[in-house]
């Protein structure tokens, strides 16, 4: 067997899913063996990493979907006009522009924050009474199209 | 209360226009849709009694009829939201001042802005504000002061900590008089404040505090902390100093003054 038969041979196989191959001709014995395992574990990662680049672009699109309510001041968050009231909001429910979502205080200073877009919230991310920094993101909010 | 006798003595823009009423809900309230509406700053809503006065997170504020000052001033400051609690130290400024003048009684701020004598309550401040997405639309200032009110008619916990005028001078004053120069010392210190004025203001209130120096206990929600009230940043918040030498910064809480 010529070396050129050899490679040609290996070429062969490299497009098929043959993992194994021993041809014996003229007292010459060659075993060819394919880890074919390697190559599909590297389709497999190929392929989880178009998954994850997929994901990964939905989320930033997700995230550019979403109104992200800020704190425009340093404070103290309250979720609710009063100890004992309910929550100004809760997630999943459905707000429209301009609803309070929230109080921040600073030095008796009550900033009510209101709803920038008609959507649903989707995270509430402080809890109630904790401070908050000047630009902190309170709630995302799933902006929804304003119907009629 | 006679209002065109306020309206007199009024020399700047706050005032200038002031809706009277026998009695409301809350005088912030009422502001906060008149703002809604478009009222223009410097107008005052101005009642004779309250039936909802509001306090902090919920509190009430004691409002009997024909005895106290309620009122709220609306403004529209063009200033950082991030700046927005100096409208509170300006109203503590102005009110303070004020009351000195009229009343003759060492009215001290208790920070961030309740109006103290002896220690004891005389007037507090409730600032609600109304930002767009990050800009100030509007802020209602509301102003209680305790004028003539017998001190007998607060609840038994309220009567250790609060005072009037009246309780202090044994005498009865003019509330038109009283509200009048409140008015025109914020409108001055308003002024002070949006031509970059922070500094004077800030020293001011120090001036004018019985807070710093003291041994203090802010509670903020479910924390409480103990320390020497050191002094004020540029945002009016108090700077404690720990037993631990540590300081915090604190711009919310209920401060009681320990010593």
């Amino acid at each position: 067997m010529e070396l050129e038969d050899l490679k040609d041979l290996i070429e062969l196989l490299k497009e098929t899913d043959i993992t194994e191959l021993q041809i014996e001709k003229d007292g010459t014995k060659v075993k060819i063996k394919r880890e074919k395992i390697f190559s599909s574990m590297e389709m497999s990662v190929h392929k989880s990493k178009a998954f994850q680049e997929k994901i990964v672009a939905e989320t930033e699109e997700e995230a550019q979907r979403l109104a992200t309510i800020t704190s425009p001041i340093v404070g103290t968050f309250y979720r609710s006009p009063t100890p004992e009231a309910a929550p100004f909001v809760e997630v999943g429910i459905k707000v429209t522009k301009g609803q309070v979502l929230c109080i921040v205080e600073a030095m008796k200073l009550m900033n009510e924050i209101e709803s920038d877009v008609d959507g649903v919230v989707v995270n509430a991310l402080v809890e109630n009474g904790q401070p908050v920094e000047y630009g902190e993101p309170l709630f995302l909010i799933k902006p929804v199209e304003a119907s009629g | 209360m006679e209002i065109e006798h306020i309206k007199e003595k009024i020399k700047g823009d706050l005032g200038r226009e002031i809706f009277f009423y026998k009695t409301v809900g809350s005088t912030n309230v009422i502001a906060a849709e008149l703002a809604e509406k478009g009222a223009a700053e410097g107008v005052v809503v101005l009642a004779d009694s309250q039936e909802k006065g509001k306090g902090r997170l919920g509190r009430f504020w004691i409002s009997p009829p024909g005895v106290n000052i309620y009122m709220s001033i609306i403004t529209r400051p063009a200033i950082d939201p991030e700046d927005a609690t100096l409208l509170t130290v300006m109203t503590a400024v102005g009110c303070t001042i004020a009351l000195r003048r009229v009343t003759s009684l060492n009215v001290t701020i208790k920070w961030p802005n309740d109006l103290m004598v002896s220690d004891k309550k005389i007037g507090g401040i409730l600032t609600e504000m109304k930002t767009y997405p990050a800009k100030i639309i509007f802020a209602i200032v509301g102003i209680g002061i305790n004028v003539n009110i017998d001190i007998d008619v607060f609840p038994d916990d309220v009567r250790k900590t609060a005072t009037s005028i009246k309780n202090e001078t044994g005498i009865l004053s003019s509330r038109a008089e009283i509200t009048a120069e409140i008015l025109n010392e914020i409108d001055r210190w308003y002024r002070i404040l949006k031509g970059m004025g922070k500094k004077i203001l800030l020293t001011e209130w120090q001036r004018l505090t019985s807070t710093l120096g003291r041994e203090v206990k802010v509670t903020i929600g479910k924390e409480t902390f103990i320390g020497l009230a050191e002094s004020l940043d540029d945002k009016g918040r108090l700077i404690l100093r720990l037993p631990s030498g540590e300081l915090k910064r604190v711009s919310t809480g209920d401060l009681t003054i320990l010593r």
